[in-house]
């Protein structure tokens, strides 16, 4: 603490004391919310991952079923690859939600170039743009690589550009524009429609909340978005205005691995602790 | 000196090892919490950001008051039970004087760890915390000695 004057000492220590009274109160009414909530959070865990290793071996087999020439087959094929598509994406929210809420997420960093991400994303999309004919146009201007972890990257900007197909007008188009200013990536998705009916910005963030029509969907997507965004160092937000929605992700622009991520080590490489205090 | 491998975490993240591993963090008005079962040798340790988490978004454990019964349970999963667990406690240092420090989030999310861990009735080994100091910290899983060094006030960007 720095040496201040008498008053000013007694002042901050009447202050928090009353900050530690109503940290209190807060504990308390905070504990009651934990509690009811904790059954949503054991479900998030178990259901996660008993439902991904089969997907995933599912995922991986379905394409090679893909039938010829007949028209027929080919519809029920792509109705099957679509809905499995859309279960794996629900299910690597179920993952990705449980693992934020068990503390052990692991970050990785890559050399990332976002328009491939988004172009994958549009891959595993195909079915409900096609289904809604939305179209989705990728304006860049980033020209570099950027270092951050793809898989988070990449199951934020599915998020919200199926969010975007979700919610957007039919026949509409969908804007991706990919930017660097002062050294932040800004990566902002929008689509044309009505944004998020709520009061409050924070509850269109926010778990298990319905989504704007009564709801399809866990409500899951965005919770998820801001908490991996914010991991890796970004933001997310969006605006509305009459006729559309853009969301808006930013993240630190980075371009050089640090070394101790770039040996693929979690190794704790600051100088050593050789005159440190041991407690 | 540390001879298994030391494990950096992050905020919102928990971990749990055994010797003679170790579990690191660098903290700002961040507070960490180390348990340590002397009799299992193994130990644990979270970091997080904010006291409380207040019903939005997910119950990630980058709030303290998710954060912490995360962990004890974890420890406890593990075979450990409060009369065999200590605690020490690292962080919530004041780190912008001005308008952050009128959140007093460093006293707060010291605060919320002394209550929860009085709740669980685990006995507080030794703390490090407040000032205005960023803080290094190592949690030694051999014999569950943290080592812990001062950042200087320019130093690092990623302190949480």
């Amino acid at each position: 603490m720095n040496k201040t004057s008498g008053c000013e000492e007694n002042k901050y220590e009447d202050s928090c004391e009353e900050i530690a009274f109503l940290s209190r109160k807060i504990l308390d009414l905070n504990k009651q919310l934990i509690e009811s909530e904790k059954a949503k959070s054991r479900f998030l865990s178990l259901v996660g991952n008993e439902l991904n290793n089969p997907m995933t071996a599912l995922l991986g087999m379905i394409p090679h079923l893909q039938p010829k020439g007949d028209e027929k087959l080919e519809t029920i094929f792509s109705l099957v690859h679509e809905e499995a598509l859309l279960l794996d994406f629900r299910i690597q929210n179920l993952v990705a939600a449980a693992e934020i809420e068990n503390g052990d997420v692991s970050m990785t960093s890559a050399l990332v170039d976002p328009k491939i991400l988004v172009e994958e994303v549009i891959e595993a999309l195909k079915y409900p743009m096609k289904t809604k004919s939305i179209q989705i146009r990728i304006d860049t201007s980033l020209e570099q690589k950027i270092v951050t972890d793809p898989q988070k990257l990449y199951l934020i900007l599915k998020n919200i550009i199926a969010n975007a197909i979700g919610y957007g007008t039919a026949n509409g188009i969908v804007d991706v524009t990919i930017k660097e200013r002062d050294s932040v990536v800004c990566i902002t998705v929008k689509n044309q429609g009505r944004g998020p009916d709520v009061e409050y910005k924070p509850q269109v963030f926010t778990r298990f909340s319905p989504g704007p029509d009564g709801g399809h969907g866990l409500g899951l997507g965005l919770s998820i978005v801001r908490d991996l965004s914010e991991r890796l160092g970004g933001s997310i937000d969006y605006v509305t205005d009459e006729l559309s929605v853009t969301f808006m992700v930013k993240l630190p622009l980075e371009t050089m691995l640090a070394e101790s991520e770039a040996c693929g080590s979690n190794e704790f490489l600051f100088e050593s602790f050789d005159d440190a205090i041991e407690l | 000196m540390i001879q298994g491998c030391s494990t950096f975490i992050h905020v919102g993240q928990v971990h749990i090892d055994s010797a003679p591993s170790a579990i690191s963090t660098v903290l700002g008005s961040c507070v960490a919490v180390c348990l340590y079962d002397v009799k299992l040798g193994i130990g644990g340790m979270n970091h997080y950001l904010l006291p409380f988490w207040n019903g939005n978004g997910l119950q990630s454990p980058k709030f303290g008051n998710i954060a912490i019964p995360k962990l004890i349970e974890a420890m406890m999963e593990q075979g450990s039970t409060h009369t065999t667990l200590e605690a020490k406690i690292f962080g919530g240092a004041s780190m912008n004087i001005g308008i952050s420090d009128s959140m007093m989030i460093g006293q707060k999310n010291i605060m919320v760890a002394k209550e929860i861990l009085k709740e669980y009735k685990i006995a507080i080994a030794a703390e490090d915390v407040g000032g205005q100091n960023g803080r290094k910290i190592q949690f030694n899983l051999e014999r569950g000695k943290v080592l812990l060094k001062y950042t200087s006030r320019s130093d690092d960007s990623d302190r949480g």
